[in-house]
């Protein structure tokens, strides 16, 4: 069955988190339901799984199609590159690997553009790249983004995912949690509207930043949001915690949220929020 | 329950309310702070270290289990991660080492330390106005970290 030799070749959508840009093979299989999906008819149906509606993570550029409208986006294109603070010789190799891999700078891609016909500041974070994690790239591209959008007058809308604050350069990854919420004081001040989106996975450093500040905080359904992880919190603890507590729904139901969009509908849902607080 | 699973927001608001305060604030990192929950106290105009304390991103137990998938190697996370107070004070992540003189009337002498550098640092902010104080903060950590530009 030529099925099955796709199955046995299709990457695994866990290896391959969001790159669907890359040319590794036309086909992915979902996580959830072992479905082979066309990669070509996966981004026509929003990088969500035609089968079982699982969702998949989405590369920047495909994010950048779904909610900016066509042709309006521009990069602040800093073109920033890490001082490797801890001098970790592997880490500039992987770097630089991951640039020619992705196509991307960073873990996150910011600019401006138009959603609906209204001007916005945005910020993609792409779990391809070292998992989302923040370094001082991140960091400064975030704050830069932030200064933009109180300069400009504009929203400003992040869509995080991540693993949390970058191990790779240390105490300088945690530093850049207060420069992005120190910057978000400053946008807070200006009364500029912030709409925090998370998108699965959220975790560590990312969730205890900007992530967590938006004046609205929207999820995708079943996204996994945090601090630290499940296992670790248990064992630290010394309790088992219950199914399903970090994921979009249970943090809505606990009042951490304010809305669970779905991926199809998250375009509109922002154009109106933008409407209303204008 | 709650608490576990919104650690994550109730350090971003620690953070954010630190970065908004209109008084000088000083920390003063005296054993081992690592990771959210440490910086989410630590957002201050001055932040200052005792010589012997640590601070870092993650325990080195927990830094060489996530990077390297390897808890054993704690040795070499924490020769690596940069966390003594003087590399610290290098990354221009803390202002001041406060000394641990190695003696008898060790505890002593540190108090009399920190006092002399608390007392330095609030006369030094006292003439600053509400908004320089909030500024000085701001570009305390707006700066942290160094990049190169391509
Ligand atoms: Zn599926």
């Amino acid at each position: 069955m030529i099925v099955d030799k796709i199955k046995k070749r299709a990457p695994s959508a866990k290896n391959k988190p969001s790159n669907i840009d890359i040319p590794v093979g036309k086909w992915i299989k979902c996580d959830e339901c072992g479905e082979i999906i066309y990669i070509e008819t996966l981004n026509k149906n929003l990088n969500i799984c035609p089968n079982c509606g699982h969702y998949f993570r989405m590369h920047i550029n495909r994010r950048l199609e779904q909610i900016i409208d066509k042709g309006t986006f521009e990069s602040f294109d800093l073109k920033l590159e890490t001082s490797n603070p801890l001098n970790m010789e592997e880490y500039t190799k992987k770097l630089k690997a991951l640039r020619e891999k992705t196509g991307l700078e960073e873990a996150v891609e910011c600019g401006t553009g138009k959603i609906n016909g209204e001007n916005v500041v945005i910020c993609i974070m792409d779990s391809g790249f070292l998992m989302g994690s923040m370094g001082v790239v991140v960091g400064e591209k975030i704050t830069y983004a932030i200064e933009q959008a109180i300069e400009k007058k504009f929203p400003l809308i992040i869509f995080s995912v991540s693993g949390g604050a970058r191990m790779q350069e240390g105490i300088i990854s945690l530093m850049q949690m207060a420069k992005t919420t120190s910057a978000l004081t400053k946008l807070d001040k200006a009364g500029i509207l912030y709409i925090s989106v998370l998108t699965d996975p959220t975790y560590g450093g990312v969730t205890a930043s900007f992530a967590s500040l938006g004046d609205i905080i929207l999820a995708e359904p079943k996204a996994m949001i945090g601090f630290a992880g499940q296992r670790v919190i248990e064992q630290t603890i010394g309790e088992s915690l219950p199914e399903g507590f970090q994921t979009a729904e249970f943090l809505l139901e606990h009042g951490f949220i304010d809305k669970i969009v779905e991926r199809k509908d998250l375009k509109n849902t922002l154009y109106k929020l933008i409407q209303y607080h204008k | 329950m709650l608490k576990k699973e919104v650690s994550g927001e109730a350090i971003a608001k620690s953070m954010f309310e630190m970065a908004k305060l209109e008084v000088p604030i000083i920390c003063i990192v005296i054993g081992e702070g690592s990771s959210g929950g440490a910086l989410a106290i630590g957002v201050g105009n001055k932040v200052f270290m005792l010589e012997n304390a640590i601070y870092s991103i993650l325990s080195p137990e927990g830094y060489s289990s996530i990077l390297w998938k390897d808890p054993s190697r704690i040795k070499e996370a924490a020769e690596k991660m940069k966390l003594t107070a003087k590399d610290l004070y290098d990354l221009k992540v803390i202002d001041k080492i406060i000394k641990e003189p190695d003696d008898e009337d060790a505890f002593n002498k540190i108090c009399k330390n920190l006092r002399k550098e608390i007392v330095s640092s609030i006369s030094e902010m006292k003439e600053m106005s509400k908004d320089e104080i909030v500024e000085h903060r701001y570009q305390k950590f707006r700066n942290m970290g160094e990049f190169i530009k391509i």
